[in-house]
């Protein structure tokens, strides 16, 4: 929310100029870097590993965005993501491996990008119906009524019935050849970084732009003051649940992702501790900032495959920290939020800030 | 006189008829009646405790009275919810300063705007095309009477919650105008502001009630009497939830009942002068 400061000698001259995201040719520049990074360079130089590296920070970013939104712009705690990301994966792999498509649909490679958008409005739908609680409990309050989602949605439903169907006991398969997008057979690390990268930029936009506009306006003043918020006419209830309902879309589209990335499927794959990890990746990032959704997952996940690469070599001399791996990323996790919220509370996010406004306001910079 | 005479004879905006409100035992309001005209400035005042607030939460509905009624605009509001009412043309300050601290006072003011602007989940996502359009009329609208009105040019961009706490008063005030109410509740506008602030606050409310653009009628909660009884074309005072008079500011100086009550000896109230 807060606004980064004009380089010297830059001024805007109507509304439009300055409601813009990208500002000036410098940022534009930079940005069509990026895109050029992103598009051309990774998946040039990137072998399967990166890739893979990248697939998983880009899901790590689609679950982080809806926490974000949830935690971060409208101030309701949430630690039952997962169980919606849960929600996505299997209704969409259920739908393309039981549904009747007309084959038409299936030539058009249309199944999987229209069971990406069903998977969101399920998700939605169940996480409106756990944020219901919302409209009367707030804080710590809400954290546990939101945890029953796990345990009802992931726990119950889909280990004990869902798991069911088809009569497969645990696991779902998707065979390969199943997961189509367009012409595209999605079969590769690349094609799913392709994948990942364009969900990706839909959901950063999607909830950039609503960010500025009327519901996230309402979306942070419920945030900030629920009280005032409902006497300048929002009606608070409907607003949380719309939040509710636009996070859930996004861990959906996240859940329905991953399957492309996945073979198989099982509710061990969403654990409640991936809630947990998403609440982390947040807060490390920053809080209530889309910059800090991406600095936390990018951190996240890089940090823990170095400590991977680190503990691989010394496993020669101690073979027992291979088995004890789990455990070490676990307490680097616990170690890197409490580092982050003693040293920089604000997160990653604000030490981008604060080092662009650097270098906009040299050299008057103090 | 003259002015205010017509606006004594005006028509009522809001009207709260034998009002009472309770919270378990505690009698917070005895049946207070009161009337608002259109275009006046209407101040309440009473002692610390005498449940002043608590009126003004029951007229924009926080609260809901045991008993009475409430009319705005001759139509009955007891059972609409707050953000009904604010579409109506209802909008408060707060005493403490209820500001949104983490958005700029841009988008503080945006959203006092939140009932006039149409975007959805949908169409917001998208933004291009028509949300823009919308954002770009109203931020033109924002701009042009409320910043400019208020003086707030210089600090448009910052965060509410790091600024000083007179100008977070001014941005409050300015978040509910931006609502563009008819009947506007001021809750202890002047409370912690210093000479300077006062005055500048004290012509704002003045401006938003007189200049043709606004005309706002103000419901005025104050404890400043030498502002109250300058701006106001009634006062209305308030003691342990019931009314003691309902009068011109001469009235309300000369009644006995009220200067034991509130205003206290002559000199101590003539210091505030």
């Amino acid at each position: 929310m807060t606004t980064t400061f004009l380089p010297c000698g830059v001024y805007h001259e109507n509304y439009i100029q300055d409601h813009a995201w990208w500002q000036t040719k410098f940022i534009k520049g930079k940005m069509l870097l990026l895109f050029f990074l992103l598009f051309i360079l990774i998946p040039l130089l990137a072998d399967t590993y990166i890739l893979s590296i990248c697939n998983q920070i880009g899901y790590t970013i689609l679950g982080a965005i809806g926490v974000q939104l949830l935690i971060g712009y409208c101030g309701q705690l949430t630690l039952g993501h997962a169980a919606f990301v849960a929600v996505g994966a299997y209704t969409s792999t259920l739908l393309i491996l039981e549904f009747p498509w007309p084959a038409i649909l299936l030539n058009l490679g249309l199944a999987y990008p229209i069971s990406i958008f069903i998977a969101g409005l399920m998700a939605g739908l169940w996480s409106v119906l756990f944020g219901l609680p919302s409209a009367r409990v707030k804080g710590f309050y809400l954290i546990l009524t939101s945890m029953a989602a796990q345990f009802i949605i992931v726990d119950f439903i889909i280990t004990q019935y869902v798991s069911q169907i088809g009569g497969r006991g645990q696991a779902f398969s998707l065979p390969p050849g199943t997961i189509k997008l367009g012409p595209w057979l999605i079969d590769s690390d690349l094609k799913v970084y392709y994948l990942m990268i364009l969900l990706c930029i839909i959901c950063i936009v999607g909830v950039a732009n609503i960010m500025r506009s009327r519901v996230g306006r309402a979306w942070v003043a419920i945030r900030d003051n629920d009280i005032s918020a409902e006497v300048m006419g929002i009606n608070v209830i409907k607003y949380k649940l719309l939040a509710f309902f636009y996070a859930g879309f996004i861990g959906g589209i996240a859940g329905s992702f991953w399957i492309s990335n996945l073979a198989a499927i099982s509710p061990e794959h969403f654990p409640w501790s991936w809630s947990l990890w998403l609440v982390g990746v947040i807060l490390i990032g920053g809080v209530g900032s889309i910059h800090g959704t991406i600095f936390g997952a990018l951190f996240m996940v890089l940090v823990m495959e170095s400590l991977q690469l680190m503990v691989l070599p010394l496993a020669d001399i101690y073979p027992k920290l291979l088995m004890d791996f789990l455990f070490i990323k676990e307490a680097a996790f616990g170690l890197a939020i409490c580092m982050f919220l003693i040293f920089e509370p604000n997160g990653l996010a604000y030490r981008w800030w604060q080092t662009k406004n650097y270098f906009n306001l040299w050299p008057f910079s103090y | 006189m003259a002015a205010a005479d017509k606006i004594r004879d005006g028509e009522i905006l809001l009207e709260m008829k034998d009002v009472h409100m309770l919270f378990g035992k505690v009698i917070a309001l005895a049946g207070v009646n009161l009337e608002i005209r259109k275009g006046e400035i209407h101040s309440v005042i009473g002692p610390n405790g005498a449940g002043k607030t608590v009126m003004m939460n029951i007229i924009n509905g926080l609260y809901r009275p045991q008993q009475g009624e409430i009319f705005y605009k001759e139509k009955k509001i007891n059972f609409l919810k707050p953000y009904e009412r604010s579409k109506l043309g209802l909008a408060r300050t707060f005493q403490k300063v209820e500001v949104f601290g983490g958005m700029t006072v841009l988008d503080n003011i945006r959203l006092g705007r939140h009932i006039h602007y149409k975007s959805g989940i949908f169409s917001g996502s998208w933004y291009f095309g028509k949300t823009a359009r919308e954002e770009n009329k109203h931020r033109a609208f924002i701009e042009e009477e409320i910043i400019d009105l208020l003086e707030i040019e210089q600090i448009r961009n910052k965060p509410v919650g790091m600024l000083p706490y007179g100008l977070q008063k001014r941005v409050e005030l300015g978040r509910a105008l931006a609502l563009e109410p008819e009947l506007l509740i001021l809750d202890e506008p002047l409370a912690g502001l210093n000479l300077e602030e006062v005055e500048d606050m004290a012509r704002f409310i003045l401006d938003i009630n007189e200049e043709k653009r606004w005309q706002v009628t103000c419901l005025l909660v104050e404890h400043d009497m030498g502002v109250v009884m300058d701006l106001s074309h009634r006062v209305f005072v308030l003691n342990f939830g019931n009314m003691i008079i309902d009068g011109t500011p001469k009235e309300v100086q000369n009644n006995p009942e009220v200067i034991k009550a509130y205003l206290g000896e002559d000199d101590l109230y003539s210091t505030r002068k």
